[in-house]
């Protein structure tokens, strides 16, 4: 089981199938809540999520296995709906509270 | 109901997984170059005889966009996609290989030879690179790439050309047998579901997509763009999820539907059948309507609309085509609508509550345990 301190958490990585649509969306939504934390919030496609450096990954439950299989050792965050989704709120509050994030 | 909902990484590794990461690696060759297939879309929609502003030079473009600089594009991609920089270059120019060798775009071509000359560069690199003296890294580094090119480029000529185009006239061949028999709506039995499983892009930009494209260099348009990426149906699924989903999702229904109808990402609206599986029968039916819409108004689209939204509809829509597309759209949504506001309803009255809170409770369980 994968975790991270969330003082260490310097970028996370939003993955979608072509990391140009879904993906996009969603880490636009994340950067403007994290802000302020200082963290950057990219996007990728599930396949290149080895090549982009992240220590969190957050992907759609549906990719879950792939990029599980993709980056076996990250912190892999899964999530349910695009908009108002309790995993992401939840990442968030944990980031803010500077709490250890570890998979889900 | 919710075993249907793929639960993390045991739930659906395997073929499903394995299906999904083809599927990804097609559509990962194509989606980066969707702008060159919307300016390719553009000119053709415009130039073209039977376009909007007929044009013999401008439409002189269309020809080679579509046979050359498109399925390039898919090989150099592909090529870089395993083998970055140097992966790209000899996609390329394989490609050209593939290219010549047949008259018809090839799209699945590229797809095949720029990864295989990619990866075979690879291990000639893996080979030379230790033994190769101090000084001639650029010498055999060029020479090797070249090399390798022009015997790719002979391979997809003399190969991989003529197979492929047999396969795509075998596959076209089945589909305008199925649009002959009147038995094209009955693909959304399959398509819709496996699009809320996200193979959505494998299956329009690795599968209909190099086939429409194929029918529409023909006949200057092609149905096949509309199977996978009408926005009906999804916009059915949220209308009723809206006026009568559960409460926890009814609030984020409005914005879901501006992202999916207008921004065309269709991936918004998965979730919600996700949650609520049957609702996928709305989708099939919608689906199956918009097509039998299509069909029967006797409409295509000149490129893929991609993303698939109502905009993208709108611009790759050949003149005199816009009410039947347009009328397949509205009532695939009201078909699909009227399916998925009666599951919903009917499901409410025996588990609504329950069901919710056991769903919450899911969820909580899942965040606190792991």
């Amino acid at each position: 089981m994968a975790s991270v301190s969330a003082s260490d958490v310097k970028q996370i990585v939003v993955a979608c199938e072509a990391g140009m649509g879904s993906s996009v969306m969603v880490a636009r939504q994340l950067a403007k809540q994290l802000k302020s934390e200082g963290i950057t919030v990219v996007h990728a496609p599930v396949n290149q999520l080895a090549e982009t450096p992240h220590e969190i990954v957050l992907v759609h439950r549906g990719l879950s296995a792939r990029a599980k299989q993709a980056v076996p050792d990250s912190v892999v965050i899964i999530f349910d709906m695009f908009l108002g989704d309790l995993n992401i709120a939840k990442l968030v509050g944990a980031l803010q509270n500077g709490d250890t994030i570890s998979d889900g | 109901m919710s075993d249907f909902i793929p639960s993390g990484a045991d739930g659906q590794g395997g073929w499903r997984a394995g299906l999904q990461k083809l599927g990804g690696n097609l559509a990962g060759m194509v989606i980066p170059n969707i702008g060159a297939f919307i300016a390719w879309g553009l000119l053709t929609a415009l130039f073209i005889p039977t376009g909007w502003l007929p044009n013999e030079n401008f439409s002189s473009m269309v020809g080679p966009m579509i046979l050359n600089l498109l399925p390039i594009l898919i090989g150099y991609t592909g090529g870089r996609i395993v083998h970055g920089q140097r992966g790209a270059v000899i996609g390329s120019v394989a490609t050209v290989g593939v290219i010549v060798g047949t008259d018809i775009p090839m799209f699945l071509g590229a797809m095949i030879i720029g990864p295989l000359m990619a990866w075979i560069l690879k291990y000639i690199d893996k080979v030379l690179d230790p033994i190769t003296p101090p000084g001639f890294e650029m010498l055999i580094g060029n020479f090797s790439l070249g090399i390798a090119g022009m015997l790719g480029a002979m391979l997809g000529y003399l190969g991989i050309g003529p197979i492929v185009s047999a396969i795509t006239n075998v596959l076209g061949g089945g589909v305008s047998w199925l649009v002959d028999n009147s038995l094209l709506p009955v693909a959304s039995v399959l398509i819709e579901p496996a699009k809320i499983l996200f193979m959505n892009n494998a299956i329009n930009h690795g599968v209909l997509g190099p086939l429409g494209v194929v029918q529409a260099e023909e006949t200057g348009q092609s149905i096949l763009f509309m199977l996978e990426t009408n926005p009906g149906p999804g916009l059915g699924i949220l209308l009723a999820f809206w006026l009568a989903g559960p409460k926890l999702l009814r609030g984020s229904a409005p914005g879901a539907i501006i992202i999916h109808f207008l921004g065309g990402i269709h991936e918004i609206y998965f979730p919600y059948v996700l949650l609520k599986p049957q609702v996928v029968l709305g989708a099939i039916v919608g689906g199956a309507v918009g097509v039998a819409t299509f069909m029967v108004t006797g409409v295509g689209l000149v490129a893929t609309p991609s993303p698939g939204s109502i905009f993208a509809y709108l611009a790759v829509t050949p003149p005199g085509n816009h009410l039947g597309v347009l009328l397949g759209i509205v009532l695939s949504a009201a078909a699909s609508f009227v399916v998925s506001w009666f599951i919903l309803k009917l499901s409410k009255v025996d588990s609504s509550e329950a069901e919710f809170d056991a769903a919450k409770q899911r969820s909580k369980e899942m965040k606190a345990g792991k």
